[in-house]
């Protein structure tokens, strides 16, 4: 009797979801430890567990992906689940992000507030990451969407000290939401007009019938449009953005700014392109609108922003309108352009914001553009690491930067999408207009001389460096509010840099990597 | 192909350098100058040696590197050197040793400047010297690429040390000249990217191969309207580099607002990185909308030298003048494209290396001059010649090349695209003559103002006079370039230096070359012909088979006369 | 005699828009927290009725997690509302200011 209905209920293929389990579970066990010792967990040790599990969640996605190139991509779970090479592209490069933070936000925290809770919560968040991008069930997705959503509402509202935390995360918590309502809105729609919410089972619907009245599912598409919005962040379901990247803790930031679009874009590519491919002459115009705004509002508000943390967040916003001309384009190789896109992008931010963290300070409050100015005497290898991965993501060539730009652009421009290649590369053009310009601030001379200058505009500023002979003091003071370079922090740039030089110059293995893993689409 | 590796070198050779001083650490400044002196002198020998081992007779691409970079998107690192970038890489690598040679290169900009020359002088000249060198990689890469997307990457990457070269060494408004050269170009790259990009898939949905190379892509067909459209967008990028004319308006102030080193940079080596990407690119991959549109280019190049040469009458700053003249001169140049034929393609050829020797030489003196005086305002100036007799010599000799005068080089080039335009688009060839008598007029004039006329005149605007503080505070540290002036003293004395010897051997090669391509220009030619003959046929059967096949599609003029240049072509020298 | 399930959409509609129409135009951060309750509340009348007319149960299922994830939601927003409000001691949206540009 029991057996029979323990043969009833549908086979788990744990291996399917190994890497998800992986991150759930230790999470979940990191949880238990620290309710029953005794003593506070020291932050060094969460460090080193959550790169340990991610370690192992990497492995396990790395053993998924050997699978996969000698086996075909199938589905698990009630076919809820698609293990094909994107999902586990797009896996491995979780992996990598939750290493990488764990790296930076070991540097951070330092036995302060929250040094256990980060810990947990990124890999939490990851897993829904992971989920989503592995989903072939529009509610896997939002649950996926969920579960990463939620874990970053809590991380943005951590830090304790500084009021603007918290008001970040209600920010975050009330548009995540709103989008969160809107996205399952949009799923009910579609349910109701395709009978399921199976990817594949609507792909087949949709390729077997032709709907004449076919309002509701439209209805459907353009509200999940809107969720996917929301949480990749695109012109103009961008407002939370510089917000909730400004006031969060700086390594939940970089993490978001990483994991979010990397999940966000994962389903939202394997949404529209495998499963609403038959529409897409219906969707493609809304994303090329969305595109256009995306790009240049960007790119014009990060122009104008004071504050290092809101200027990279729309930047953030310009790259997913890179991201998302690869979706325009609606093709295998846009697909793969996307994806190496999101791969470089999330070395390059994180390396940035870990930048951005170390100026930052203990408190994490230096974060005006002001702060940076005249970093390159106090601190040239910083200096220099960031200058490098803002010409990066300012798409220099030799860079990997250059090389996500050229892949989504070719793309586009296979899809004859030749006006909005060229809109793409004007807002590349104002893009690297901005981040110069925290570049010559570098390398400008410490303030204290600013008063010197003939004009206060920043972009006016004068680069040569010295003239400052009697800044000693001022420049001490800001040394000390900085944030000392730890062994974590200095391994995090050394891997973002690495990453980003080595697969600028030589890009083809990562390319290949791209292109095989939507080659394995399901 | 022993030879191959050659090219390789050359490119890497210079970015392996900038690599090393960039982070080579608390060396003394006298070390990286060194470092960087030596580095591009090797990258110099090499390129002799590359000169030296061309064969001179063929006209195709020699020492051929081909090795895929990105199979996925058929990019290659494929590198080649022929007649016509043969000596684009040898003037890249004359002129850089001069820019990184001795202290002429890096100016001081004001007197303030001369006590944080002690202090971190060491900073600023490592990066001085790392940019440099790396602009000297991205230049030859640019030369030497015949995969599209290689030549994209270089030419994009000349930007970045080019704007910090302006915006870190430059003169008083340096930031908004470097901002102003970045928005330009960059805009104009925007196109040619999207450009490079939709030939490629053009051709790929043609042949199904997805490619990059140059030579591969010479055989794609496109519509009339596609053609001239692509056309266009590369000839924006390029237009704006070179400058050509209603695209220049970044170029005098980038070239005024520069270092000597960035002036010479950029008018001798990144001018012709504009007008080579025409050659190359637009003649090899759209020859018939080349055709079509030439009798714009050549309008927008006459007025460019017409109106260059006038705008340039006009300029108090010596800089801007040499600016505006250049602007003139590249309209020479885009003339002796557009006329498509051997003669006048030669011809400017040619006049893209005379035009980088002249160029740097006046840059360099110009440089010279602003190093004692801290100004380079004509109306500043005023009876030079008396205090610098050798100064006032090759600044003579410079400026006749730079108007043409017969004997020396910068007349060769010039005569032969005349004399190649006369021959199929005869007004303009008239109407472009009349551009060399205004050059005559306006550098005699400037030249008049600063090397002769009243030292009292000048005297009173005290540029170069012993009396005020900054040649004391000169006198006091020891690097600064006023310091080597041994009269720092305040009284009312002429401290006008002639050329030290330095200096001297900087401007050496330049008037050297002067003289000698203007004496004997054959060795030159002789390379650059069967490359230029090879590619003007390229164009004109092109057109004839497009008018053979549609036939109605062109208009007459044009018809009549591009098949008489292949007898025109042929003949060579 | 049964109610037409396009009524049951209309209505799960029209709670959507109030849902909506809230969230934009109130101030009070709890009043939003409440639409956004009601916009998932929407969706899960959507679903229900779907699931009736395309006699599936798939879609009643998902209800459930909607639920859940409903939930989970509460926790999390309300502790983050009551730990700034506990030092802002006022629930209007206007009062988060510090962070604009």
């Amino acid at each position: 009797m029991m057996l029979a209905v323990l043969a009833k209920l549908p086979i788990i293929s744990w291996p399917a979801i190994l890497p998800e389990t992986i991150f759930i579970g230790g999470a979940l066990l990191l949880l238990a430890v620290s309710a029953l010792s005794n003593k506070k967990l020291s932050s060094g040790f969460c460090a080193v567990y959550t790169i340990l599990i991610s370690v192992a969640a990497l492995g396990s996605s790395m053993y998924l992906w050997d699978k996969l190139s000698s086996h075909s991509s199938y589905v698990a779970m009630s076919s809820s689940i698609a293990v094909d090479g994107f999902g586990v592209f797009v896996a491995i490069l979780v992996c990598s992000i939750t290493v990488l933070i764990a790296l930076a936000g070991e540097g951070f925290f330092r036995d302060s507030w929250g040094s256990l809770e980060f810990f947990v919560l990124i890999m939490l968040s990851s897993s829904g990451a992971i989920l989503m991008a592995m989903a072939n069930d529009l509610i896997v997705v939002f649950l996926g969407l969920e579960i990463m959503s939620i874990s970053l509402y809590v991380m943005t509202a951590m830090d304790p000290s500084r009021t603007s935390s918290g008001e970040a995360a209600i920010k975050y918590f009330l548009l995540g939401g709103f989008s969160s309502a809107i996205f399952i809105y949009g799923i009910a729609l579609i349910y109701g007009s395709t009978g399921s919410t199976n990817l594949a089972n609507i792909a087949t619907f949709l390729a077997d019938n032709v709907l004449v009245q076919n309002g509701v599912l439209l209805c459907g598409i353009a509200f999940l449009i809107v969720g996917f919005a929301f949480k990749v962040a695109l012109v103009p379901f961008h407002m939370w953005t510089p917000d909730v990247y400004q006031g969060a803790p700086t390594p939940a930031t970089s993490f978001m700014a990483a994991l979010a679009k990397a999940g966000g874009f994962a389903a939202f590519l394997r949404v529209f392109f495998s499963t609403f491919g038959t529409l897409r002459s219906d969707w493609r115009p809304i994303i090329w609108v969305l595109a256009v705004l995306t790009l240049l509002i960007g790119v014009l508000l990060a122009l104008v922003q004071q504050n290092i943390k809101r200027m990279l967040a729309y930047s953030s916003i310009s790259h997913a309108g890179f991201v998302l001309l690869g979706l325009q384009a609606a093709s295998a190789i846009g697909v793969a352009g996307s994806l190496y896109y999101l791969f470089t992008y999330s070395f390059l931010v994180i390396g940035s914001f870990t930048v951005v963290m170390l100026v930052a300070g203990e408190k994490d409050t230096n974060h005006s553009l002001d702060s940076y100015k005249g970093l390159a005497r106090r601190r040239p290898w910083l200096a220099g690491v960031f200058t490098l991965l803002l010409l990066a993501q300012a798409g220099v060539p030799f860079t990997t930067g250059f090389m996500a730009k050229l892949y989504v652009l070719s793309a586009l421009i296979s899809a004859h999408g030749y006006a909005l290649a060229v809109i793409a590369m004007i807002g590349a053009a104002i893009a690297v207009f901005f981040y110069l310009r925290v570049v010559v601030l570098m390398y400008s001379p410490a303030p204290g001389f600013a008063a010197n200058d003939e004009t206060g505009a920043a972009l006016d500023t004068d680069t040569g460096i010295g003239e400052s002979i009697e800044v000693g003091d001022e420049a001490a003071t800001i040394q000390s509010s900085g944030m000392s370079l730890t062994r974590s922090t200095a391994l995090v740039l050394a891997i973002t840099v690495g990453i980003t030089v080595a697969f600028g110059i030589n890009p083809a293995p990562l390319i290949e990597f791209a292109r095989h893993a939507t080659l394995l689409f399901h | 192909m022993g030879n191959s590796v050659y090219l390789e070198v050359l490119i890497i050779l210079p970015a392996f350098g900038a690599l090393v001083v960039a982070l080579c650490g608390n060396v003394r400044e006298y070390v990286v100058r060194q470092i960087g002196f030596v580095i591009s002198m090797l990258v110099l020998a090499l390129a002799v040696v590359i000169t030296v081992r061309f064969h001179a007779t063929k006209a195709g691409y020699q020492m051929v590197v081909n090795h895929p970079w990105v199979r996925a998107l058929g990019i290659s690192w494929h590198l080649g050197i022929d007649g016509i970038s043969l000596f684009l890489v040898l003037l890249t690598a004359l002129l850089f040793p001069i820019c990184l040679s001795g202290k002429v290169g890096l100016d001081n900009r004001s007197s303030e400047t001369l006590v944080e020359g002690e202090s971190v002088g060491n900073g600023r000249v490592k990066s001085y010297v790392a940019w440099m060198l790396l602009l000297e990689a991205a230049c030859l890469g640019s030369f030497l690429s015949l995969d599209l997307i290689f030549f994209f990457l270089f030419f994009e990457l000349t930007l970045i040390p080019g704007y910090f070269v302006i915006a870190r060494f430059g003169h008083e408004r340096k930031v908004y000249a470097a901002v102003k050269f970045f928005v330009y170009t960059f805009f104009g790259s925007t196109f040619l990217f999207v450009g490079i990009l939709a030939v490629a898939f053009i051709h790929q949905s043609q042949t199904g191969v997805l490619t990059f190379s140059l030579s591969r892509l010479a055989s794609t067909h496109f519509s009339p309207m596609t053609a001239d459209l692509l056309f266009l967008a590369f000839s924006a990028a390029f237009a704006v580099k070179a400058p050509i004319f209603p695209f220049h308006t970044w170029s005098p102030d980038a070239y005024s607002q520069a270092p000597t080193g960035g002036s010479i940079v950029l008018a001798g080596v990144m001018a012709k990185l504009g007008v080579y990407g025409i050659i190359r690119f637009d003649l090899g991959l759209f020859p018939k909308a080349t055709v079509d549109l030439a009798p714009l280019l050549l309008t927008l190049a006459v007025i460019g030298i017409l109106y260059g040469a006038i705008v340039a009458a006009s300029q108090r700053d010596f800089k801007n003048l040499v600016a505006y003249s250049s602007l003139s001169h590249m309209g020479f140049i885009v003339l002796g494209i557009f006329a498509l034929s051997s003669e006048a393609l030669t011809g400017g050829v040619l006049e893209m290396f005379n035009h980088g020797i002249y160029t740097a030489g006046l840059f360099l003196l110009l440089g010279i001059m602003y190093r004692r005086s801290k100004t380079s305002d004509i109306t500043k100036f005023g009876g030079l010649q008396q205090y610098a007799p050798v100064l006032a010599g090759v600044f003579t000799l410079v400026m006749l090349a730079t108007v043409g005068l017969p004997g020396l080089n910068g007349f060769v080039g010039e005569f032969l695209i005349l004399l190649g335009t006369f021959q199929t688009h005869r007004w303009w060839a008239v109407v472009a003559a009349t551009g060399v008598i205004f050059s005559v007029i306006y550098l005699l004039f400037a030249y008049q103002r600063v090397f002769h006329g009243q030292v009292s005149k000048a005297a009173a605007f005290a540029g170069y006079i012993a009396n005020d503080d900054a040649v004391t505070a000169a006198g006091g540290s020891g690097d600064s370039p006023a310091g080597d002036s041994p009269a720092g003293v305040a009284t009312k004395r002429i401290v006008f230096r002639d050329l030290t010897w330095t200096e001297g051997l900087a401007l050496a090669p330049l008037v050297v070359l002067i003289v000698f391509l203007g004496i004997y220009p054959r060795p030159v030619l002789e390379r650059i012909t069967p490359s230029v003959d090879r590619l003007v046929t390229h164009v004109v059967q092109a057109n004839r088979h497009a008018n053979l096949g549609v036939s109605v599609n062109h208009s007459t003029a044009h018809l009549s006369s591009i098949p008489r240049h292949p007898g025109g072509a042929g003949k060579g020298q | 005699m049964s109610i037409p399930g396009s009524w049951y959409l209309t209505l799960a509609a029209l709670l959507f828009s109030i849902g909506v129409v809230g969230i934009l135009v109130r101030r009070n951060v709890l009043i939003m927290f409440m639409c956004i309750e009601l916009m998932l509340n929407a969706a899960n009348l959507t679903l229900v009725t779907y699931a009736r007319m395309l006699n599936d149960i798939g879609g009643q299922v998902l209800v459930f997690f909607v639920l859940v994830v409903a939930a989970a939601e509460v926790v999390v927003g309300l502790g983050v509302i009551v730990s700034i409000f506990r030092r802002a001691k006022s629930t209007t949206a206007d009062d988060l200011h510090i962070l604009k540009g």
